[in-house]
């Protein structure tokens, strides 16, 4: 394999691991075992939450640097596990360059599920929540409506390319004004539970998960730019639903 | 029975953020039970201990044991249990309940009630870091040992 296909290769795979929700040492190892493999005598790869660096060094003495830059970071762990197999696969077999790069298109086109279970999903686990924090069934209810709301919003205004903070402002206000309007009309008593069991939909585990597991590893900059937006959209969604609390709550009386 | 509700809740709430998290149908069910393993240490020493950072510190490790465990059983990245389990622990109570002591204008009672949420976020972090870490030292120490077995395995040999 030639060094630009080398590089092209382990680039393919360093960008589906990262815009799916990858730690960044994983991104960093699977790349460097793949140059190695496929024939590499030295890697230099740098790796943020937003860019990936590759410097390749071939036999003859040839360098080939290749930069890749993110800009749409989702979350899909099924592409992560199978893009994980696949490159353990190359490590230990002979595949050829266009095999690969067919495995890691069926992998990167592959169908997330169907989008009225996501939505089912989202809503489900705003109702779990809501029962968690000591909510009542017909609190959880209310807390799968909400649910499916914010599933909702947040896909349409992702698909505005709205910025996280403001979508998860206006998460955390439909949360809260539901809730609110709910105890208004007498239909519940537990306004705190439904609004916590709604808001836990927003909470970012991905990005507090694997900002700690960067930070162990010793990637400190991607832990602090994970850790960064966890908190960003944690104090998001604290805003978004402290508006309708100090507005709505004293007109109401609830 | 009743007790034990909130680990039903949590394996329930966890099931439904994998699919969120869009984990593949064959590892759905595992890596729900991890959120219920951790509701489940929570619970069963609060008989014991009554702080709860504590507390959030040892269901963490219960659950990061778990994950490491099943990552290595079933030949996938430990963040897919790790990531869903952990959100039952996550204190989004705390954030809540301090940003209503802001608003009710209760600086004080609201820096208190920040700072334990701070507490526990830190004990999910400990948590993780503590588990992780001694996982990676063992293999280490395994791999490493047998390495030096096959290398003194082969002069014997000769």
């Amino acid at each position: 394999m030639t060094g630009s296909q080398i590089s092209h290769v382990a680039m393919e795979i360093g960008i589906v691991l990262l815009s799916n929700g990858a730690e960044t040492y994983r991104v960093d190892e699977s790349m460097h075992r793949i140059c190695m493999a496929m024939g590499a005598c030295d890697t230099d790869i740098f790796v943020l939450p937003s860019n990936i660096i590759l410097g390749i060094t071939i036999g003859n003495g040839k360098h080939i640097t290749r930069t890749r830059r993110i800009h749409a970071r989702g979350i899909d762990l099924k592409k992560v596990e199978f893009i994980n197999n696949l490159s353990r696969r190359v490590c230990y077999e002979d595949l050829s360059y266009s095999e690969i790069l067919t495995e890691i298109h069926t992998i990167n086109s592959s169908p997330p599920y169907p989008y009225y279970l996501q939505v089912l999903a989202f809503a489900f686990v705003a109702q779990m929540f809501s029962l968690f924090f000591g909510g009542t069934f017909q609190d959880s209810s209310i807390g799968f409506i909400i649910g499916f709301g914010i599933k909702l919003q947040m896909d349409f205004m992702a698909r505005l390319e709205g910025n996280i903070f403001f979508i998860n402002i206006v998460g955390g206000l439909i949360a809260a004004t539901v809730a609110l309007a709910a105890s208004r009309l007498g239909l519940t008593s537990h306004v705190d539970a439904i609004i916590i069991g709604s808001i836990m939909t927003l909470v970012p585990g991905l990005s507090i998960t694997n900002s700690i597991r960067d930070i162990i590893a010793g990637d400190y900059l991607s832990g602090i730019m994970k850790g960064v937006e966890a908190l960003l959209i944690g104090a998001g969604i604290a805003t978004g639903v402290a508006i309708p609390l100090s507005l709505l709550s004293p007109i109401w009386g609830v | 029975m009743a007790y034990f509700a909130p680990c039903l809740y949590a394996f329930g709430g966890s099931l439904a953020f994998a699919m969120v998290f869009n984990i593949s149908k064959n590892k759905l069910l595992l890596s729900a039970i991890g959120g219920f393993i951790g509701q489940l240490t929570y619970l069963l020493f609060q008989f014991i201990i009554s702080n709860d950072v504590a507390l959030s510190l040892l269901a963490t490790m219960a659950i990061s044991l778990y994950a490491e465990m099943m990552a290595r059983v079933t030949k996938s990245p430990t963040t897919v249990y790790l990531a869903v389990a952990l959100i039952p622990l996550v204190p989004g109570g705390g954030v809540y309940y301090t940003m209503l002591d802001f608003i009710h204008n209760d600086i004080d009672l609201g820096i208190t009630t920040g700072l334990h949420t701070l507490g526990i976020s830190a004990a999910l972090a400990m948590g993780i870091i503590l588990i992780s870490s001694s996982i990676n030292l063992i293999r280490k120490v395994m791999l490493n040992r047998k390495r030096r077995k096959k290398e003194s395995a082969i002069p014997c040999k000769e």
